[in-house]
């Protein structure tokens, strides 16, 4: 086996002890790596129904072959564990130096184990594994413990770390790496808090094995250099990911209070432009040439790295509309440790329930010194309002009551990214049927709907688009490990990555050949989900009722007086079922299942739930 | 006629504005627009109308207003 270290490094911390198992080359070519490793490990180990914050969960980092190589965007791991949000499958991708370190150390995958009995610093260095006291560091923020972790081990190391939120186990905590970067906003952070996890830091000096390192070696150098090439072409780093939501806005697509409007005549004070204005550094993740990271200074002066998904659910989702106040929320939240997004969604959730008298609160739209001290109680879990909002926006909106549910802007229990689907039924879709919940990584495909076809179809040539859009974002770059970004921004060839894979595995793909692993991948996280949640249905797959409801609809503008409709949407969840084999569930049926090379996944759920 | 035209992301640093009203004589289409603001990296690109989708051979009318953009993939 090449391209493949072939070596997972198991990790206990009940009991501080370590072992390295081996993996065959029968499982690399079936799962590939990062989110495929993950889902399969989970799957296996995961007896149904244990509590995600408890001892019995189980935290992976999955690395791909292509992780880590110098090659376009292949800094980035997948983190994963039963979600604290969903209780289903969850995970979450990040730019980290770990890739590369994981690898150099010999292994492809991670998996933590157990509880420590007191904060804990996991130490990898090779084959060399330590259990280190982080007590200096529990109870502090991301960025303090960042460098407190740099300064012991130096700037170069591989670091995951968690902020308050992640300790205090708040659903939607993520894992952060690199100051600016975030992963895992279906609770990642919080399973690691949970086993009291502060910090994992990882150095390896091996080579990763590759078939042909160097021409692997000069394929890459020479495509990072035209990657970035082709960005300074096209300008889209300018305005990085923030260039979407001038578009938005003029399109009715942009989340505006609780996603109740679908645009603001403010929107302009914080769009790409506005952000560019105010730039004062650019960051990026390792073995990266088109860095999005934009950092401003915020409204206290310090850095904070904006894209456009904090931008417009800390911005115009609260009706704040002050770019340096936007990003002192984002600073907040990226030193908690909590995910932007749903932080975003929950506060406006908690805003939308007072202003619809649900709930008695300090707190409305456009109050952004009382949202960053919500966001303080959220991630300390201070008093009755931060631990209810710690919760997520569903269990919040089912402890409130009262009709709330409706506007609880979630799928599954996950917060909704930046899209205002009111009238976007393709991207709806996305949203409903993204496994982990309403994530746009996913699936995207609002320019689609507005371009190639009609924004008011429910035809299946949109539920058609979602799954081509799945196998490429939520399988290919998951499971590879890499980047999307160098395909959805700037246009850089998929050609490219069967190429990169032959290079270091030495097997000759195609890309049809990795549909087939994404569709695997697609249907073991619905059997995941199907074990834990046997009654499911396809309930499950709908977006937030407030998209649907007449009375929510826009009094003027593009969308004015329209809405998604129910019998509409289920008949374009139909096509997508349809289409990817799957049954009136939701589920995929046996006979998928088993063309999928799901045999001894079929066995294990039906114990508890049947196939049909 | 009277439009105004605005420009989304990258494109506005080749068409050297984000937001402009521009006169046009009556039956101007979308594409015409292109032409006048010389974008140099064009393509692939999204055009909408008051929010909806407009097409290069679209005829536009006095008090549109005109949004191109890149083709966005949603980051």
């Amino acid at each position: 086996m090449t391209g493949w270290t072939g070596r997972v490094l198991r990790v206990d911390l009940t009991r501080k002890t370590s072992k390295v198992e081996s993996f065959s080359e029968d499982f690399a070519r079936k799962w590939v790596g990062g989110r495929g490793f993950a889902a399969k490990i989970l799957f296996d180990e995961l007896a149904p129904g244990i509590d995600p914050l408890g001892p019995d969960n189980k935290f992976i980092v999955a690395l791909g072959p292509i992780a880590g190589i110098p090659a376009p965007n292949t800094g980035k791991a997948v983190v994963a564990a039963k979600s604290p949000s969903t209780g289903g499958y969850g995970d979450g991708n990040l730019g980290t130096r770990v890739a590369e370190h994981l690898r150099k150390a010999g292994y492809d995958a991670l998996i933590v184990e157990g509880r420590a009995e007191r904060p804990t610093l996991l130490l990898i260095e090779d084959d060399k594994v330590e259990f280190l006291p982080a007590d200096a560091v529990w109870g502090k923020g991301t960025y303090e413990t960042n460098d407190w972790i740099y300064a012991k081990y130096g700037k170069g190391a591989g670091v995951l770390n968690i902020g308050q939120g992640g300790e205090k186990m708040v659903r939607y905590a993520v894992v952060r790496s690199l100051e600016g970067r975030a992963g895992g906003r279906t609770g990642m952070g919080a399973v690691m808090g949970s086993k009291r996890l502060k910090a994992i830091v990882v150095k390896g000096t091996k080579p990763i094995p590759q078939a042909d390192p160097e021409a692997m070696k000069k394929v890459g150098s020479e495509d990072l250099r035209k990657v970035h090439q082709v960005d300074k072409e096209t300008g889209w780093s300018i305005q990085s990911t923030n260039g979407v939501l001038a578009w938005c806005n003029e399109v009715a697509a942009l989340p505006v209070r609780n996603f109740r409007k679908t645009f603001h005549a403010d929107a302009w004070k914080v769009d790409g432009e506005r952000l560019n204005n105010a730039r004062v550094a650019t960051y990026g993740c390792p073995n990266c040439t088109m860095r999005c990271g934009i950092t401003i200074h915020d409204a206290e002066g310090r850095e904070s790295e904006l894209d456009y998904e904090n931008v417009a659910l800390l911005g115009p989702n609260l009706e704040i509309f002050d770019l340096a106040e936007v990003g002192s929320l984002n600073y907040l939240c990226d030193d908690y440790g909590i995910d932007t997004m749903s932080s975003g969604c929950v506060l406006s959730f908690y805003a939308d329930a007072i202003d619809q008298g649900a709930v008695a609160g300090r707190f409305k739209f456009g109050d952004a010194a009382r949202a960053k001290a919500l966001l303080g109680e959220i991630a300390r879990r201070e008093g009755d309002v931060g631990n209810l909002l710690a919760e997520g926006s569903l269990r919040a909106a089912r402890t409130i009551g009262k009709g709330s549910e409706a506007y609880a802007m979630q799928v599954k229990g996950l917060e909704v990214a930046a899209y205002n689907c009111k009238f976007i039924p393709g991207m709806a879709l996305a949203f409903g049927v993204a496994p982990i919940g309403a994530h746009h990584k996913e699936s995207w495909v609002i320019t689609f709907e507005l371009k190639q076809t009609s924004r008011e179809s429910y035809g299946p040539e949109k539920a058609q688009k979602v799954i081509d859009l799945q196998r490429i974002r939520g399988g290919l770059f998951e499971y590879l490990v890499s980047c999307r970004f160098p395909w959805i921004e700037v246009g850089w060839s998929l050609d490219n990555y069967p190429k990169y894979f032959k290079l270091v595995t030495g097997l000759d793909w195609t890309l049809d050949d990795f549909w087939k692993i994404s569709d695997r991948i697609y249907a073991l996280m619905k059997l995941f989900w199907l074990r834990e949640y046997p009654r499911t249905d396809r309930k499950l797959d709908y977006p937030p009722a407030v998209w649907f409801d007449p009375e929510n609809v826009d009094s003027e503008g593009p969308i004015a007086g329209k809405c998604l409709e129910y019998d509409k949407y289920d008949g374009l969840l139909q096509h997508y079922y349809d289409i990817r084999g799957y049954d009136k569930r939701g589920i995929p049926t046996k006979a998928t299942a088993l063309a999928l090379g799901l045999a001894d996944e079929v066995a294990a759920v039906e114990k508890i739930a049947k196939l049909t | 006629m009277k439009i105004t035209v605005k420009i989304i992301g990258p494109f506005i640093v080749s068409a050297g504005f984000s937001e402009r009203d521009i006169d046009l004589a009556d039956g101007a289409t979308a594409e015409s627009v292109v032409a006048l603001i010389n974008l140099k990296n064009p393509k692939p690109m999204i055009m909408t109308r008051n929010g909806q989708t407009l097409r290069p051979q679209d005829a536009l009318r006095d008090g549109d207003r005109i949004v191109i953009a890149p083709v966005y993939s949603g980051g």
